[in-house]
């Protein structure tokens, strides 16, 4: 009897491993939401950028080509018939643009969009200075638009590197940056030790035309288009043989930047 | 009885092909006046036992957590070539309770575990080790999954005055790494001593041959330590005993982990005062007193990335303790009584230079800021036995507090991430078990416990840093509630002179409150190390389950021909997990899964040992066969990867010279196979798991004089 009830109870023992191994399944959360991705395209007068090739002509003048473009925007808002707003930061709310990185040409945004009719969209062009803070991203190719120290820190709001013919004809590297400006005490600008301030150049831009709705279950894309040409015009003229190929130490020359990057981005095809 | 050895008979016929393994958990070997002798069949409800200096030195170890992977259902982290951390049923870190003699703690400097417990103490200084799995002893605190207790050797007292020396030299193939280890003892009726001191140093080792491709690892070590213990008898039932060790290392390489360790010293002090034959009851009252202090700076020097990022860590870790003890009997009612605490401080800074555009940045951040948990706990032991009955029973209620000098704010739509660093809590553990003696060979033992673990320093307060096994920076949660196991342990045992011995063990383990992680949103914070895919945090998760079993088999020891047989396995779920769904790097959406797996789970495995013993049972050859399953029960929250199951065979030789010497000698991984284990980590910048070593030829002799 002793027996058959230790027999039994090793076979209790193996069973209960093998009949407790429970099945792994996966269920979508349900909610009334949809989902939208944004879709970065790059044209300079009207047509897609073309990269490399010296072919375009600015508003100053200049002939000049594109050889790598990289940016961030930050705190997209959707703005919602009924007045509420849509804040985009559940998972992340800075984003990264590289035209040599086709990945970081869509992002698929984590957040659930409430059903409903929106009106419009809002980004910071670059990030704000709250958030923008020296070693926050530490991984290519964020790491890569890090701003040094010195200049204020952070990281870069844009790189807009190409080359352009300058006055005597000479092509000439220009690297369009914008970041954290500088004042100095005097007109040495490359001395930093001179410096007695710093001037926070991010902006925020909202885009025309950008309306859409969002059912329940769907993802609707928003292709958002970066008008290059717009970068050297309205308000200002902006003249690569003025400013140089250098100005992250220029605080002039990027406020120009600044107060011509509001009409920069339209919105192309929603569906 | 007819059927129960038709059973045995069975049992070794149909598991000998599946069930084999070599684990040392047979060899009887004469300790001053100990004589240790197959430790799967200890007296206690749960599975306890006791692991020898000799089945230590047979097993050819430079590693004590290495060495634990022998043992039935302990597993461990190897994240480089040595300091591997122990995991017993799929509990880890601070879920187990390791201590160095019989209650001296020792709180780990790197927050990557580089310096696990296991690594702060040598292999060549230990006298046994004891396990206890599951939360059932609780003298040395509390316990969520188990205890390890490494016993070092300890000085006695002679009645004239002697002096004796051990020394030990040993060489293994593939690293190149040689090892040795000198201690000079002895003594007379008041005062006795032992002074040993060790030395090791090991090269690259080479990963077992893949497709005729031999993968040689940065994991090269430098170690070396003393130890010092010096005994007074102040009257003929008092001593004291002061200790002493220092341990140190250099340049000990890591390819899992994105730094290496720089150097660790790490040093222990403790005094043990003993008052025996107090009176009729109260037999012996011991007092405890420690220090250890772990000094640990790791940096990535040696990193492809160091020209762009230079990282170095520094951090101090300082634990001090005492208990006090009370052993009572009265009949055959044991009961041993105690309080103690401890005291753990911790501090660390990391310094992080980035060069761009020709200039560089640096900046200090803190992994601990002046962190602090404190411990007191009361404890109470009771054994008896009647008629075909033992009984035992734990109690213990621990007060913890905790606190730092963090000044991290992390707060978000009224999410707390990060605040408020201080907590405090009362904790009650207990355990029960009784043992029913069917006959003079068998038995069956029911046990019951709960243990509380408190969270630990990493998982109130580390502060980004990746020390997981899934590369992310993790973050502290000084809000982390104490994790709860409710277990339950059935063992049979059955031993007969002739015939063995033979135990079967199944458990239960239901975990509230277990600390498992989430992940952060960037938009609340963003990683610190290069290469990591995000930050998580530690939280407790709704609970979790672990059940298993583990069988074991020693053949009898006055036999020359003697065999083991150990298989385990341990089945890990959590009910209900997240799982983000990603593309490319980002976070695009989350689903739930449930019933997943628990990540870091070892597979089934089973291990068969054959050894002779000849001439005059001075010659034993012995071979070992290892198998081990797949792993497919991963997580897939955690998109934990299938590990492939492998065999391995070894064999060794032990030779007694004369009285004086011994030789052990043999082969590991014979057949030069490439595996890894489950629980290893994966390459830094890579998806591959760092493979285990190779073959390796080793020899070692010892001296006793």
């Amino acid at each position: 009897m002793k027996v058959f009830c230790l027999r039994n109870l090793f076979l209790i023992l193996i069973m209960l491993v093998i009949f407790s191994c429970k099945k792994t399944q996966e269920k979508a959360t349900v909610a009334e939401t949809g989902h939208i991705n944004f879709l970065f395209t790059h044209n300079v007068d009207d047509q897609p950028l073309n990269t490399d090739t010296m072919m375009y002509i600015n508003a100053a003048g200049n002939l000049y080509e594109v050889n790598q473009l990289m940016y961030f925007i930050s705190d997209v808002k959707l703005y919602k018939s009924d007045g509420t707003i849509k804040v985009i930061d559940d998972w992340k709310n800075i984003n990264y643009v590289d035209i040599d990185i086709p990945s970081t040409l869509t992002w698929n945004v984590y957040d659930s969009i409430p059903v409903g009719a929106y009106d419009s969209i809002s980004f910071t062009f670059g990030i704000n200075a709250e958030k923008n803070k020296s070693f926050m991203f530490v991984n290519h190719p964020e790491s890569n638009m890090a701003w040094p120290d010195m200049l204020g820190g952070g990281y870069h709001y844009m790189m807009l590197n190409g080359k352009w013919q300058d006055s005597i004809n000479q092509i000439e590297n220009f690297n369009f940056h914008l970041g954290i400006g500088q004042l100095y005490k005097s007109n040495a600008t490359n001395c930093v030790d001179s410096i007695y301030a710093y001037v926070q150049n991010y902006f925020n831009v909202s885009l025309p035309n950008s309306s859409f709705t969002i059912t329940e279950g769907t993802t609707r894309n928003i292709e958002i288009i970066m008008n290059i040409d717009s970068w050297f015009k309205t308000p200002h003229i902006y003249n690569h043989n003025y400013w140089g190929g250098n100005i992250m130490q220029i605080q002039p020359a990027m406020q120009m930047i600044k107060e011509n990057g509001y009409d920069v981005f339209s919105v192309g095809n929603i569906n | 009885m007819k059927i129960l050895k038709k059973y045995l008979f069975f049992l070794n016929v149909v598991l000998f092909p599946f069930y084999l393994h070599s684990q040392d958990i047979k060899d009887t070997v004469k300790l001053k006046s100990i004589e240790i002798k197959d430790s799967l069949i200890k007296k206690y409800s749960y599975i306890a036992s006791d692991i020898s200096k000799t089945q230590i030195q047979n097993s050819n170890t430079h590693d004590i957590g290495e060495f634990l992977r022998t043992v039935p259902n302990v597993s461990g982290l190897r994240k480089g070539g040595i300091a591997v951390d122990p995991v017993i049923r799929g509990f880890r870190y601070s879920e187990l309770n390791v201590v160095l003699d019989n209650g001296i703690k020792i709180e780990n400097g790197c927050p990557n575990r580089m310096d696990p417990v296991s690594s702060h103490v040598e292999a060549d200084d230990i006298e046994k080790i004891e396990i206890i799995k599951g939360p059932y002893t609780l003298r040395y605190g509390s316990s969520l999954g188990g205890v390890l207790n490494f016993v070092t050797i300890k000085p006695q007292k002679y009645d004239e005055f002697e002096i004796h020396a051990n020394a030990m030299y040993g060489f293994e193939t593939n690293w190149n790494g040689q090892k040795e280890h000198i201690s000079v003892f002895g003594g007379y009726k008041k005062i006795y001593f032992l002074f040993s001191g060790g030395y090791k140093n090991y090269g690259n080792y080479e990963s077992g041959n893949l497709d005729d491709l031999d993968t040689t690892y940065n994991s090269s070590f430098e170690k070396y330590n003393y130890m010092g213990k010096v005994g007074f008898i102040l009257t003929p039932n008092q001593n004291i005993l002061f200790s002493y060790s220092n341990i140190r290392s250099n340049d000990v390489l890591y390819p899992a982990l994105p730094m290496d360790e720089v150097s660790d010293n790490t040093q222990i002090g403790s005094i043990d005062y003993s008052l025996k034959n107090i009176g009729n009851i109260i037999k012996t009252f011991d007092i405890k007193i420690y220090r250890s202090d772990v000094n640990h700076i790791m940096d990535n020097s040696k990193r492809s990335n160091y020209s762009t990022k230079q990282m170095i860590a520094e951090v101090d870790a300082i634990n001090t303790g005492g208990r006090a003890e009370l052993n009572l009997q009265l009949n055959k009612h044991k009961i041993i009584a105690g309080l103690d605490f401890e005291d753990i401080a911790k501090d660390g800074e990391r310094i992080m230079t980035m060069q761009m555009m020709g200039t560089s940045s640096t900046k200090k951040t803190n992994l601990w800021n002046d962190a602090l948990i404190q411990n007191s706990g009361l404890y109470a032991e009771y054994t008896t036995s009647f008629s075909s009955y033992e009984i035992n029973a734990s109690i213990r209620c621990d007060y913890n507090k905790a606190t730092s000098k963090d000044t991290l704010k992390l707060v978000k739509d009224a999410i707390e991430y990060f605040d408020d660093v201080s907590s405090q809590s009362l904790n009650l553990s207990a355990n029960a078990g009784i043992t029913k003696k069917i006959n003079d060979h068998l038995s069956i033992s029911l046990a019951l416990c709960r243990g509380v673990r408190t969270p630990n320093m990493l998982e109130r307060y580390i502060k980004l840093l990746a020390v997981g096994y899934d590369n992310y920076d993790y973050l502290g949660n000084p809000r982390l509630k104490p994790e709860i196991n409710y277990e339950a342990d059935l063992t049979l045992k059955y031993s007969k002179e002739n015939l063995g011995a033979v135990y079967l063990n199944g458990f239960y383990s239901y975990v509230t409150d277990y600390i498992s992680s989430v992940r952060i949103p960037p938009s609340i914070i963003t990683s610190q190390t290069q290469g990591v895919l995000g930050v998580k945090q530690f939280a407790n998760t709704d609970h979790v389950t672990f059940e298993g079993f583990e069988l074991g088999y020693t053949s009898p020891e006055q036999f020359r021909l003697n065999t083991s047989i150990v298989a385990a396995y341990t089945y890990g779920v959590i009910p209900e997990d997240i799982k983000y769904i990603t593309s490319g790097t980002q976070v695009i959406g989350e689903t739930t899964v449930i019933n997943d797996a628990l990540p870091e789970i070892p597979p089934f495995e089973t291990t068969l040992g054959i050894s002779y013993k000849f001439v005059k049972r001075n010659i034993t050859p012995k071979i070992s066969i290892r198998i081990v399953a797949d792993q497919r029960h991963t997580s897939v929250a955690l998109y934990e990867s299938y590990t492939p199951g492998f065999a391995l065979l070894n064999f060794s030789v032990k030779c007694k010279i004369n009285k004086f010497a011994d030789i052990n000698a043999g082969i590991n991984n014979i057949f030069d196979r490439a595996y890894y284990e489950h629980l290893n980590r994966k390459i830094v910048g890579s998806t591959g798991k760092l493979y285990e070593p190779g073959r390796v030829f080793f020899i070692n002799l010892y001296v006793n004089i």
